[in-house]
């Protein structure tokens, strides 16, 4: 993928990716609370959250998540008054001046991003909020109103995401997907053990 | 902390958090690192995959390390070292001992042995639980994977028997030879950035900064750097007995007010300031709220008003809002012995005002500001320069204030494996300069008892710190200096050597500099110790918790006679240990942290993201157990403790604990025995978590060294609310 030509002939620019690494997560939650800090989110609205699966027992993981900035992401597709967009650089964002607080992006997100203001039993509708790969929104760079609608702009900075700036076991990455890619499949080589855990090698020859 | 000193002369982490890079084996005894310490676990969990280093967690709770675990072994509460006093056996008996280390650098080894020889697996599998074959799969696997490192935390030494859980382990890792290498050494994690420091400055009742005690020459070389009076500190005290004679401590203090026990002091105690201490962290805490409510004066320094605040219902308490740590700064220590400089990022908010001048003001006001402040003109930089000055016994001399903060402020010059800086304005120094620092160009010591580095350079020999010689039990005789050959590079001597003469009190430091010039370590090459002849167990065996959940062991493994005068106050022992107790209580207690609050949780329970996250206190109980007393995931229930704690909490069914143990996360205050203390925090101080602390349920039991508080070895008793 790397250095791949573009049809117009010039480098195909980077596209933005999270990875959790399961085996690195420890489940601190370092990452939503950093997000939340940082971004002034409020309490009940997250737009990052840690899983654990098989809790207590052998084979717990723990993993978190949160907008995956889809290639091809359904919310777009299905936002009927096209608040939501993507960036050059694969980062999926939601204009807030826009968006309707319609629901429909929550129906059609695989992984439960997009938030909506609580307050009553069924949730009062109001604008959505997710995970802006810490990149701000629509608003301009660095304005007060980028600020308190959508919180840091860390990319326009030249900075990671906090949530994986945060994390302490380097399980969360984000960035470049190209270089996710490359840093975690060089921790898969570094973690195996030679030919002693290859499938089938016990009963080799 | 006592028990390793004792092993080797110091009672601190060995290595370091990054040097569990290189380790082959990590075996975490006693630690939830995932949830207490989640930044070394990037440590450990790169050893995990890049050494393919087994990762042997041992807990009674299927912990967040746990499932990171590649063996996890549960034990019952209290037997740790049954266990590996059966795993040093198991080594020894399959000849897997490194024999050679052990001959030229440990005393006392066969006496250990034989006392060792008790734990066979069997023996082991009846104390502590743990199948026979896995005491003999995890003893192979700590013989085949070296250098491997040992972790403990809080669950290995908050026991009755917790210095002998640390001797034992200290002792499993000289038999494997682990000690001096990098990958191998006692990783002690301490609780946060500088526990190591505040162990070091001694904020405990035991002795002087930097391990001095408190004998008369100890209070005359202290006196010497404070340029301060000798025969007018004497005058300060009721009489000179009292200025050798041990303090109370944190665990037991309250007793000095409430003398439920005989306390050995003059006088009641009548105040009490707790400076940065959440008192909801000590055990049977609803005697010591009893003590609040019955002394004269009580004085809370923090940020936040703390459990204590709202616990003392009667008029005598005064708050005095101090800054954090991000409005000051200041050197710390961290658990790995490195300093570090904490500058401050903003002035004090909401009128708080900083320790330092807290305390200034506080000094003047008691009318000696005159004498303690002699050599303190810059704050904070002279103080450091006078408690480095006079910490000669763990080489804190050589880093001053400006050298500290060239390191912090240079910190990516440093190599990630080695912490050694590659270039830059400190080429050669280790991060942090890790103590002992002997000289002001001595680059730090990075893992303690390493020969294979001149003394200069970070190395170091074990301590002489115990004699020259020794007569054990059975007649043999023993010399206790480090066999011949066994010496750093460079020095004068080749092989043992006694400590330098005068060289803890040696102001001028030409003691320690002549030593280095020399090669020599200024503190002696001796042996490590297996037997520690001034400890109640020469060599640690097991011992029932005072409160055992199994009757049946208590005959054979009995706890210790009382103790007297414990820290001025009267401790039981046997007279607490009483076979009958598991019929009422019958249920194992633990305590234990959990990643999102912190201590007594004051800080973070009054941040809204962290109380969103861990809103409200619980009890963890076993699926099996909870179905057994009709208790529904979500129900509140009753825990109650044999001195008639009580807590009411929401029970959490899980997976995590066993069917006879109920744990508790001991981070939250603001409730009393079913009794919500909402309206005692002062206006818009109230957290935005509160719940029952769970120190109101832990039981009587402290350690019979360091009178550390049994947390994790309690019963207790559960109903339905």
């Amino acid at each position: 993928m790397q250095g791949e030509q573009g049809i117009e002939g010039g480098e195909k620019m980077a596209r933005m990716k999270f990875l959790c690494d399961i085996e690195r997560c420890i489940g601190c939650s370092g990452c939503v609370v950093a997000c939340k800090e940082g971004n002034n989110v409020p309490v009940g609205i997250n737009r990052r959250r840690v899983i654990t699966i098989n809790e207590g027992k052998p084979g717990e993981k723990s993993l978190s998540i949160s907008c995956m900035h889809c290639s091809d992401a359904p919310c777009i597709a299905v936002c009927p008054v096209r608040a939501l967009y993507q960036r050059d650089d694969g980062i999926v964002l939601v204009n807030k001046d826009i968006c309707i607080g319609c629901g429909y992006c929550f129906i059609a997100c695989p992984f439960g991003v997009p938030q909506f203001p609580k307050g009553n039993t069924f949730g009062k509708r109001g604008v959505m909020d997710k995970c802006t790969f810490c990149a701000g929104g629509p608003a301009p760079n660095f304005s007060e109103k980028e600020r308190r609608l959508y919180g840091q702009n860390r990319i326009a900075e030249g900075k990671v995401p906090l949530c994986a700036a945060m994390c302490a076991t380097k399980a969360l990455l984000a960035g470049d997907g190209d270089k996710i890619s490359e840093i975690y499949q060089e921790r898969v080589v570094r973690r195996g053990t030679g030919a002693a855990k290859a499938p089938g090698w016990s009963k080799a020859y | 902390m006592a028990g390793v000193a004792n092993t080797w002369g110091y009672g601190a982490m060995t290595n370091s958090m990054n040097d569990i890079r290189h380790s082959k084996l990590i075996f975490m005894i006693g630690s939830n690192a995932a949830e207490a310490h989640p930044v070394a676990m990037q440590h450990i969990l790169y050893a995990k995959e890049v050494n393919n280093a087994p990762l042997i967690v041992v807990d009674p709770r299927f912990t967040k390390l746990a499932a990171k675990a590649t063996d996890y072994v549960r034990i019952r509460p209290g037997t740790d070292t049954a266990f590996v006093m059966g795993l040093v056996n198991e080594i020894v008996k399959n000849d897997w001992h490194d024999k050679d280390f052990i001959q030229k650098r440990v005393a006392g080894f066969p006496e250990m042995c034989e006392k060792a020889s008790h734990y066979t697996p069997e023996v082991v599998e009846d104390i502590t639980g743990i199948p026979k074959g896995e005491v003999k799969r995890i003893a192979k696997l700590l013989a085949t994977h070296r250098p491997g490192t040992v972790i403990w935390c809080m669950g290995a030494t908050q026991h009755s028997i917790g210095s002998s859980n640390t001797r034992a382990l200290c002792i499993l890792q000289l038999v494997l030879g682990n000690m001096g290498v990098s990958g191998g050494g006692t990783n002690i994690f301490r609780g946060h950035d500088n526990v190591q420091g505040a162990t070091d400055m001694c904020v405990l009742s035991h002795s002087l900064p930097a391990y001095y005690g408190l004998k008369d020459g100890s209070w005359k070389h202290w006196c010497r750097v404070w340029d301060v009076d000798y025969e007018w500190v004497k005058s300060r005290f009721h009489n000179k007995e009292y200025m050798n004679k041990k303090g109370f401590t944190l665990a037991r203090w309250y007793q000095g007010v409430i003398q439920e026990d005989k306390i050995n002091q003059y006088t009641p105690i009548k105040a009490v300031v707790f400076w940065g201490c959440a008192s909801n962290s000590q055990s049977q805490y609803h005697k010591l709220k009893k003590a609040l409510d019955m002394l004269d004066l009580v004085v809370i320094i923090d940020p936040f008003p703390t459990m204590t605040a709202a616990a003392c219902e009667k008029d005598n308490v005064y708050l005095l809002p101090s800054s954090s740590q991000y409005e000051t700064e200041g050197s710390v220590t961290s658990s790995s012995r490195q300093f570090q400089w904490r500058f401050k990022v903003v002035d004090p908010v909401h009128d708080s005002k900083d320790d330092y001048w807290i305390m200034e003001e506080i000094v003047k006001r008691f009318g000696f500001h005159d004498k303690f402040y002699k050599n303190i003109k810059k704050i904070p930089d002279d103080i450091t320069k006078e408690l480095c000055k006079g910490s000669l016994t763990i080489g804190y001399n050589g880093a001053l204030p400006e050298r500290i903060k060239k390191h912090t402020l240079h910190w990516e010059t440093f190599d990630i494996d080695t912490l050694q800086a590659k270039g830059g304005p400190c080429d050669g120094e280790y991060y942090g300069l890790p103590w002992p620092c002997w000289t002001e160009t001595h680059p730090g010591t990075p893992i303690l008892y390493d020969i294979s580095k001149p003394v200069a350079k970070g190395g170091l020999p074990f301590r002489a710190r115990f004699g020259t010689e020794h007569t054990y039990w059975n007649g043999r005789k023993e010399n206790l200096l480090a066999a011949k050959g066994v010496y750093n590079p460079g020095s004068e001597v080749k092989g043992g050597y006694p400590e330098f003469k005068n060289w803890k009190t040696d102001l001028s430091q030409k003691t320690i500099k002549e030593a280095i010039r020399r090669g020599m370590a200024p503190f002696g090459n001796a042996r490590a110790r297996c037997v520690c002849w001034n400890f109640p167990d020469q060599v640690p065996v097991h011992r029932e918790p005072p409160h055992s959940p199994r009757p049946d062991l208590i005959a054979k493994y009995p706890t210790y006679p009382d103790k007297e005068d414990h820290f001025r106050v009267y401790t039981k022992f046997k007279s607490e240990q009483k076979p009958e107790l598991v019929k009422t209580y019958p249920y194992i207690l633990i305590t234990g942290r959990m990643v999102e609050h912190m201590g007594g949780g004051a800080e973070t329970r009054s941040n809204k993201y962290l109380s969103e996250l861990q809103p409200e206190m619980y009890a963890e109980i076993s699926i099996r157990l909870a179905n057994n007393l009709g208790i529904r995931n979500g129900e509140m229930i009753w825990i109650e403790s044999p001195e008639h704690g009580k807590i009411k909490v929401k029970a959490k069914v899980t997976d995590r604990v066993d069917d006879k143990t109920i744990f508790l996360p001991f981070h939250f205050g603001g409730m009393f025995m079913g009794r919500d203390l909402s309206e005692n925090y002062p206006e818009g101080t109230k957290p935005y978590a509160i719940g029952e602390p769970a120190n109101i349920v832990t039981n009587y039991s402290y350690d019979i060294i360091t009178q550390i508080q049994g947390t994790k070895e309690g019963l207790c008793k559960v109903s339905r609310a």
